[in-house]
């Protein structure tokens, strides 16, 4: 490989390509954990129920708008699952200690992962981009596809609208103040369970769209649960659980060890993503821009 | 906890002395299907009792503890398939090298807690995964290591059982005593109150190391055995997939109970071989078990029984007062 100024570009393209899904994900488990002090393991399971959503939806209907539709349905479907679990399991265990929690959401992904097997099967499927989004551009004198550039968009915009969400809206205020003191909050008189549902529901949201917006990237099958969730469990925690722009820098940061890791070293990329982690861990336990743990 | 009264640890004993006998008995009127499956859970059951040592007497909430197997496992093929050693000298590695591990890895994670403390020993873990995955020329990668050889006298299935139950009985009275020594009731003070077991003048970060390096080394025992007994180690043993199996047995069976992880080992493997001849879909149940007992039973099958007989105790005794 010739390390020419293109291809340094086209591997800074590709790691943003992956950072935006990272970062989607990413932004959901960190919000969630963030104001319900949860970290939940399901979360992968969510983001592959979207993508089998979204290959449902895409293969189902067919046509030109079917991908736009799932892109609506499929985050809407896995907000619903969201809600169900928030309902059914979390509720009742937000008083108990961290290890029940761990162990309540990791017996969700052992149940999420043979539905998906009994309702979609074991084999792989693959959608391709939507015609208006197929073809690719020229980058550096190399083609590259515009759908990558329309996840990268897609991910800036929802960081936007996470600010806005976080810093401009009413439930943002709340959610703040959650974060912050949520027995306080209650105490003046807010209903935190509902605070507690939307979050959650908004987290599951966002796990669907990035399993929507991942479908056309590669082929969707099992498994595809436990791998993202360690990536985003990787990012959130090197970034600070419960921060946004520690998600974004570790979004960053981890799509960039992926693309010039695994062109450089492959063998080693996925060990050096986890030494990051484990040296962040040890220097700043609670992450680069997250707080320490009261 | 395990101890209390002087006539409940010498009824303790005897229940120990029964089951020891039954343990070596039970062979001799079963199938060969029931040995394989007992050598399997006696082998869980010393895994997941050093889980328990950290988990349920520390306090501290491990996802790792795959590693420490793992690498016991891996020390024991290596070390009999590659380089030709006596089995004996897998065995007497395979704690080491896990305990070397341990004490660095624990020693890190000390510097974190609750939450934080369960991360990093998760990602601690998930490094060495990689590492032995990727890492071809010694470890075999996703291959794994096949045939590891084992001595002619543990040619038997029943031989196996036997000595799986020898050393695993040797480890439990080993932590046994470990768990009632004065450094065991420090680390119990540590867990129920670390500020004024620190009052107290004991380094709680110096005893909580040396618990979690005393717990990788049985785990490293055990998962010598396991190579052994499977005859392979692969990487899919330090997954974190399988450090939530200590954890979902110790919980299972009750992790404030001696035998509670041991109890939860074999409710593990019987439910799991119950369910496979019957649904493709093992992880569903067990998923949903999981569930609802975290759910409803945060104290494990033995809390659970324990409890109900302190109720019927009290009842008989004309107590009108459940403790």
């Amino acid at each position: 490989m010739t390390w020419d100024i293109g291809t340094v570009i086209l591997l800074i393209m590709a790691g943003l390509t992956r950072a935006s899904i990272l970062f989607i994900v990413a932004a959901g488990l960190t919000l969630v954990f963030g104001v319900l002090r949860v970290i939940n393991m399901a979360h992968g399971s969510l983001y592959m129920i979207g993508a089998f959503v979204a290959a449902s939806v895409i293969q189902g209907v067919g046509g030109a708008g079917s991908f736009w539709l799932a892109l609506v349905a499929a985050p809407l479907a896995v907000g619903l699952v969201g809600a169900v679990i928030e309902f059914g399991v979390l509720r009742r265990i937000y008083q108990a200690e961290h290890v029940v929690q761990l162990l309540a959401t990791y017996a969700l992904i052992l149940i999420f992962d043979d539905l998906v097997k009994m309702i979609w099967g074991a084999e792989y499927k693959s959608v391709s981009a939507p015609a208006a989004l197929a073809g690719s551009l020229s980058i550096g004198g190399r083609p590259f596809p515009v759908y990558n550039l329309f996840v990268i968009a897609w991910a800036l915009i929802l960081a936007a609208a996470l600010w806005l969400l976080i810093y401009r809206t009413g439930l943002g205020r709340l959610i703040r103040a959650a974060v912050e003191d949520s027995e306080m909050l209650e105490a003046l008189g807010v209903n935190i369970p509902r605070i507690f549902s939307s979050v959650f529901i908004i987290g599951a949201f966002l796990a669907g769209l990035g399993g929507v917006l991942v479908a056309p990237l590669g082929s969707i099958g099992l498994g595809m649960d436990v791998s993202i969730l360690i990536e985003a469990f990787v990012v959130a925690v090197i970034g600070g659980l419960g921060s946004f722009p520690g998600a974004l820098l570790g979004a960053g940061i981890i799509g960039m060890m992926f693309s010039f890791g695994i062109t450089i070293a492959p063998r080693m990329a996925m060990a050096f993503v986890f030494l990051a982690m484990v040296i962040v861990l040890i220097i700043r336990p609670w992450g680069l821009f997250g707080e320490p743990e009261r | 906890m395990a101890g209390g009264s002087n006539s409940v640890w010498r009824s303790g004993w005897l229940w120990a002395g029964l089951a020891v006998v039954g343990l070596a008995l039970y062979p001799q009127f079963v199938s060969r299907y029931y040995i394989v499956l007992s050598t399997e859970v006696v082998i869980l059951a010393l895994l997941a009792t050093s889980y328990n040592l950290i988990f349920g007497y520390g306090g501290m909430v491990s996802f790792g503890h795959a590693a420490f197997f793992g690498l016991g496992a891996y020390a024991m093929a290596i070390l009999t398939k590659h380089y030709g050693n006596p089995m004996l000298v897998g065995l007497l590695a395979a704690p080491v090298i896990a305990a070397a591990f341990a004490f660095v890895i624990g020693w890190f994670c000390m510097r974190t807690i609750r939450l934080y403390f369960a991360l990093l020993s998760l990602a601690f873990a998930q490094l060495l995964y990689v590492i032995v995955f990727q890492w071809y020329e010694f470890t075999g990668g996703s291959d794994g290591i096949q045939g590891v050889p084992r001595p002619e006298i543990l040619a038997s299935h029943a031989s196996n059982y036997y000595f799986a139950l020898a050393v695993t009985i040797l480890c439990m009275l080993v932590m046994w005593f470990i768990v009632n020594s004065p450094f065991g009731w420090s680390l119990r003070a540590i867990r129920e109150n670390t500020q004024r077991s620190q009052f107290l003048g004991i380094n709680d970060r110096f005893y909580k190391v040396i618990a979690f390096t005393i717990a990788g080394a049985f785990a490293g025992v055990a998962g010598g055995l396991y190579a052994l007994f499977q005859k392979w180690a692969d990487p899919e043993l330090l997954f974190w997939t399988t450090s939530a199996n200590p954890v979902l047995m110790s919980i299972l069976g009750g992790m404030f109970n001696f035998v509670g992880p041991s109890v939860g080992a074999v409710a593990f493997v019987a439910l799991r071989e119950i369910i496979k001849v019957r649904t493709d879909y093992w992880p569903l149940v067990l998923g949903l078990v999981l569930l609802t007992l975290v759910l409803v039973l945060p104290g494990g099958i033995v809390g659970f029984v324990a409890e109900k007989a302190r109720y019927l105790r009290s009842a008989t005794k004309g107590g009108t007062q459940a403790p």
